[in-house]
């Protein structure tokens, strides 16, 4: 089954609260995550390699490179650059 | 009841000031001393050095001290330090050590071994020593620059349990550090936590006492500091570097004349105790709290006792099951309900 970007969302959305220890539905999408969601660099990473294993069950060989971390700052940022990737 | 023979514990013998020398000369005591050891590092770097029979994890990388420890742990998959969070996490190993790169060894142990669940962010919790009495545990030294009160009440949960496995201290007296003893005093992080803790928000089984101050850390009636990050590794750095500037003036000056000479006599074996006993090497190094695995940072400089001592800490860690311990303290607490204008986190 194919990812679509509402299930890349709640992806995000789903790990996100695992690893911030957050509700999921407090996680708009719009959400800046160093501003609104205080997910430190090291929380962005554990995000990045849960995305990368979940996606890749989808997608073999999903990976998101390290260069384009720094332009994903919110969480529609990551969905779209996932969404796009697939 | 058939009693399962420990895991090894997984020693980095590529990180640190010294190594591998030192670090192999550490893990070859350990091993003397009865604690099961696996070394992990690169055959190439270890030519000529002895490894006293112990198996070795070869690897292909090291993590080096100035490099972005997250970022590290992502391209350099097979390094030592990655190679050994993962040798807890597929249980070849009990617990791993490393005196190289912080950072690098923190995001190792989160992204390999993962975290307790229910904990929002892992904290380095260090012991500082205090002669003549158990040390007290100060953290967060340094994982977390940026800290909510919430974050701050788990590590009294944190803090609490580690002082009481490690160093045997049935109910520890937690302090929140801050810049007068009264309640009220403090920065916006400091009276949050303070309002937290007070309310009882870590739970019955945190035995706060209030706010403490610097100057209380060395002191024996405080066994839990607790802080964010940044103030917790600023405060361990200027500990670290007081001491041993004070160390050193005063050894000076024991041989700066012929009488001093004479003084010193009667008084070094008074003071090389104490100097023992303010020696970071002989605590080992700091613990990891919050991950799924027993994980210790070892200070960078560290000799071949301090890693021994490390290794020792970590066999008992693992033993004892603090991570357990740890996940059943965190999963009972109470949840966090931060003041108005804070987040939980």
């Amino acid at each position: 089954m194919s990812l679509d970007r509402p299930a890349v969302l709640a992806l995000v959305r789903d790990r996100l609260a695992d690893i911030l220890e957050i509700e999921p539905s407090s996680i708009a999408e719009g959400a800046s995550f160093t501003d609104d969601l205080d997910a430190d660099s090291l929380a962005l990473i554990e995000l990045v390699e849960a995305l990368e294993e979940e996606v890749g069950k989808h997608s073999p060989g999903f990976h998101i490179d390290d260069e384009d971390l720094q332009d994903l700052k919110t969480v529609r940022d990551a969905v779209d650059y996932v969404t796009a990737k697939l | 009841m058939t009693v399962q023979p420990l895991l090894p514990v997984a020693i980095d013998v590529l990180g640190g000031d010294h190594a591998p020398a030192a670090i192999l000369d550490g893990a070859r005591q350990a091993a003397a001393a009865g604690i099961p050891v696996l070394l992990v590092g690169r055959a190439a770097d270890l030519e000529g050095h002895d490894l006293g029979g112990l198996e070795l994890i070869d690897c292909s990388q090291v993590i080096e001290m100035d490099e972005d420890g997250a970022r590290a742990v992502r391209t350099k998959k097979d390094s030592t330090l990655v190679r050994a969070a993962e040798a807890v996490r597929d249980g070849r190993a009990s617990a791993f050590l490393s005196a190289g790169n912080t950072g690098a060894t923190m995001a190792s142990a989160l992204l390999r071994m993962g975290r307790i669940k229910g904990v929002a962010r892992p904290a380095i919790a260090t012991p500082i020593p205090v002669p003549g009495s158990t040390p007290t545990v100060l953290l967060d030294a340094g994982a977390n620059a940026e800290c909510t009160a919430a974050f701050l009440v788990q590590f009294a949960q944190m803090g609490s349990v580690y002082a009481r496995r490690r160093f045997g201290i049935d109910r520890p007296r937690v302090g929140l550090l801050s810049i007068g003893e009264e309640d009220g005093k403090g920065n916006l992080l400091a009276k949050e936590t303070n309002e937290l803790l007070r309310a009882g928000a870590a739970g019955p089984d945190v035995n706060f006492v209030g706010n403490v101050e610097g100057r209380d850390i060395m002191s024996a009636d405080i066994d839990v500091v607790v802080t964010d990050g940044f103030t917790g590794n600023v405060v361990l750095k200027t500990l670290e570097g007081g001491m041993k500037f004070f160390a050193g003036k005063v050894f000076e000056a024991l041989v700066a004349t012929p009488e001093a000479k004479e003084a010193a006599k009667v008084l070094l074996p008074q003071l090389l105790p104490l100097a023992e006993a303010l020696d970071p090497s002989t605590y080992g190094g700091a613990m990891l709290l919050g991950v799924d695995g027993v994980a210790i940072i070892s200070h960078g400089s560290s000799n071949a006792i301090a890693i021994l001592n490390a290794a020792r800490v970590a066999r008992d860690m693992a033993q004892d099951d603090l991570v357990g311990a740890l996940r059943a303290a965190i999963a009972s607490a109470p949840p966090v309900v931060a003041p108005a204008g804070e987040s939980a986190g």
